[in-house]
């Protein structure tokens, strides 16, 4: 159990610095969720659905702290860590796409930036992504709507918006 | 195939994020044959969602900080309160079943445990601190009585709240997490109505066992602390002992109601 605990936590980080764009925060975070994890792991009778119980716990310490101001997510968007990191990777326009995704994916809101990227990213079910989020599949799917729109509002005239080959 | 009703919109998210059943990705693909504004939104969304992908795909290949891990916080919830109790402590002020301060059940040691001493001269350190501060004294004041219980419970790991001393004319103020060497603890203010402060200062242990209320004397002020429910609660105000062992009584009660 604890190792597929650990087995998670590169996508929860994941999923806190995309949610904050600030990658201490995002940690402290991601370490909240885990302290409390370990600490109602004895209410788990299965391992079935691990992933999205994680998610749903780091979601709930993400929505008290905002509720107490004490950590939100940086108005900015996400920027590159170590230039370093994408030697040999990425050429400099793909840097840029890279760039612009990142530039519009800060525009939506909160709301509809969980959905989409719970979904697109972190490959939840939309069943799961409304349990994490506490919300009706229905608003799981609106959200979903608009975040995409939005998005694609916002890198229209961009086109083709970066298909990156992996 | 032309008469199929028009898929819905959630039927065409399904279809791009690969939750779609076979039948309906079919009747999304007829529909999409069908309807080009349609077909080049689907793959506008098919794209910003690999776009996604492969934007994010880095930041899970990063190596997870080291203090993230579970054996980090294991490590750390372990080193939390003293599972390590001094047996039973010695030279202690003992003030137990003095002065009529009855309803106390002794279950377990009668002097203060080493945890307990620890406690009571954090909280006395802490109360010099915070309740001689006339700006800030608290983090969070009463209005987030809330909040202020869940982060210092997240934190300890244990739940806790607030208790309403009004009936005893103390009202809330709010309180903070502070830091002691032996971790998190829940610090709570009050005042009344004379403007004298009174802090209530919680942490878990690791011990099950109760300890009856003792008076631990720091040089200007006094704590009076116990054992409970798994929680060092350790009480300090600018009071007369005999008086302050009585407020921590009705603490005490308060915590437990």
């Amino acid at each position: 159990m604890l190792s597929r605990i650990e087995a998670c936590l590169p996508s929860l980080r994941r999923y806190a610095i995309a949610l904050l764009r600030n990658r201490d925060d995002a940690d402290d975070l991601v370490h909240d969720c885990v302290v409390r994890a370990l600490d109602k792991l004895h209410t788990r009778r299965d391992e079935a659905d691990l992933r999205a119980w994680l998610f749903t716990i780091m979601h709930n310490v993400f929505v008290s702290q905002l509720r107490r101001k004490r950590a939100r997510p940086s108005p900015e968007p996400l920027e590159e860590r170590h230039e370093e990191a994408h030697v040999g990777g990425p050429a400099q326009d793909a840097r840029l796409q890279w760039r612009d995704l990142m530039r519009a994916l800060a525009q939506l809101s909160d709301e509809q930036r969980s959905v989409l990227l719970l979904v697109s990213v972190e490959d939840l079910s939309y069943a799961q992504a409304a349990a994490v989020l506490d919300v009706p599949i229905g608003t799981v799917m609106s959200r979903l709507s608009r975040a995409r729109e939005r998005l694609r509002q916002l890198t229209e005239g961009e086109r083709p918006v970066l298909r990156r080959v992996t | 195939m032309s008469d199929a009703p028009r898929p819905s919109e959630a039927d065409l998210h399904a279809v791009v994020d690969d939750q779609a059943s076979a039948q309906q990705r079919a009747a999304v693909e007829a529909h999409l044959a069908t309807d080009p504004a349609d077909a080049a939104r689907v793959a506008a969304w098919r794209s910003q969602r690999a776009a996604l992908r492969a934007a994010f795909a880095d930041l899970a290949a990063e190596p997870v900080p080291q203090r993230l891990t579970v054996a980090a916080v294991l490590q750390e919830r372990r080193a939390r309160p003293s599972l390590a109790w001094a047996s039973i402590a010695a030279a202690v002020v003992l003030a137990f079943g003095v002065g009529g301060a009855g309803g106390w059940l002794l279950r377990g040691r009668v002097a203060a445990s080493n945890g307990m001493r620890a406690l009571a001269q954090e909280a006395m350190a802490n109360h010099a601190v915070y309740a001689a501060d006339r700006r800030r004294p608290t983090e969070l004041g009463a209005d987030q009585r809330d909040d202020l219980a869940r982060w210092v419970s997240n934190r300890m790991n244990h739940p806790v709240a607030p208790p309403d001393l009004a009936a005893e004319g103390f009202q809330f103020m709010g309180g903070r997490l502070a830091a002691t060497a032996h971790g998190p603890a829940g610090m709570f203010m009050y005042q009344d109505a004379s403007g004298m402060r009174m802090t209530i200062f919680v942490q878990p242990t690791g011990d099950p066992r109760s300890s009856a209320p003792v008076t631990i004397s720091g040089r200007s002020l006094d704590s009076c602390v116990w054992t409970e429910h798994g929680l060092n609660t350790a009480v300090v105000a600018p009071m007369p002992a005999d008086k302050l062992r009585h407020l921590a009584d009705r603490v005490r009660r308060a915590l437990d109601g």
